[in-house]
């Protein structure tokens, strides 16, 4: 199933939230908030330029921040240590936080993933292997 | 086809995963992945010996990535593409299943209407009554 299927070579993904943009935003630019859900250890500099620095399941995910806009929008670069596939920097993440009455919409997209993304195209292997080497958390899947 | 007699069951993203972190494998991987090709020729390709080639030969066939074809005494070998299957998808469910996390932990620490919420290590003016 689904080998036919395009993959994007951009992924997004959305969450509602049920606390305002204020009191979301923090939780991808400090330390000590981004360690209770994406990773286990954290370097953030959340000002561009800044560093990004986060360990995500025993992978060193890095980059630097791009853009910090609370409470509306950060962007990070993303790449992983030692990965050839996915070096540090070569992709980047944005996320965009927008109030609904007293919720939070957060819509997170993942750029410049490489080309390999793409399951039916062959030629993209070569690097999409690379990413899997090191991108994905070795956790069980849910459900 | 070959039939994949060496393979039990599928063998999950990890195996896939930890076989895939070693650059030699995955070299080795980009060599088959479009043709068939037998040992010596894949080990031609590495400045390792034809032993430590078969090691890795050995790995990648036990996690499902690559089928084993037996043609007189010459072992060949070809990427199989679907054992990236569990691994695929586990890409995709990154980020979602990320973003879930995060809702968890906020409404955890926000939760709704208690206003400000008196698990956060913030202090609190002593309130003393004077009447």
């Amino acid at each position: 199933m689904s080998e036919t299927t395009p993959t994007p070579t951009v992924v997004t993904a959305s969450v509602r939230i049920a606390a305002p943009p204020g009191v979301v935003f923090p939780y991808f630019t400090s330390p000590v908030l981004i360690t209770q859900w994406l990773a286990e250890r954290a370097d953030l500099d959340a000002q561009p330029g800044g560093v990004f620095s986060i360990d995500v399941r025993g992978n060193p995910a890095r980059g630097t921040f791009i853009e910090v806009d609370p409470p509306h929008r950060v962007v990070f670069t993303w790449g992983i240590e030692g990965d050839a596939g996915l070096p540090p920097g070569s992709s980047f993440v944005e996320v965009v936080l927008e109030g609904d009455v007293d919720d939070t919409i957060v819509t997170l997209t993942h750029h410049g993933l490489p080309e390999a993304y793409r399951a039916s195209h062959q030629e993209g292997w070569t690097e999409f292997l690379g990413v899997l080497a090191k991108v994905v958390p070795s956790s069980p899947l849910q459900g | 086809m070959a039939a994949p007699e060496d393979l039990a069951t599928p063998a999950g993203p990890d195996a896939v995963l930890r076989a895939l972190a070693d650059p030699h494998r995955r070299e080795i991987i980009r060599l088959v992945q479009g043709r068939e090709l037998p040992a010596g020729q894949i080990a031609g390709n590495f400045s390792l010996t034809q032993q430590a080639v078969s090691q890795h030969l050995t790995v990648l066939k036990r996690a499902g990535l690559v089928d084993e074809r037996r043609e007189g005494t010459r072992r060949l070998y070809r990427f199989r593409r679907d054992a990236l299957e569990p691994v695929r998808e586990l890409l995709d469910e990154f980020w979602p299943d990320a973003l879930e996390r995060l809702k968890e932990v906020v409404e955890r620490d926000h939760p709704r209407g208690s206003g400000p919420n008196p698990s956060r290590a913030r202090p609190r003016p002593s309130r003393k009554s004077t009447t």
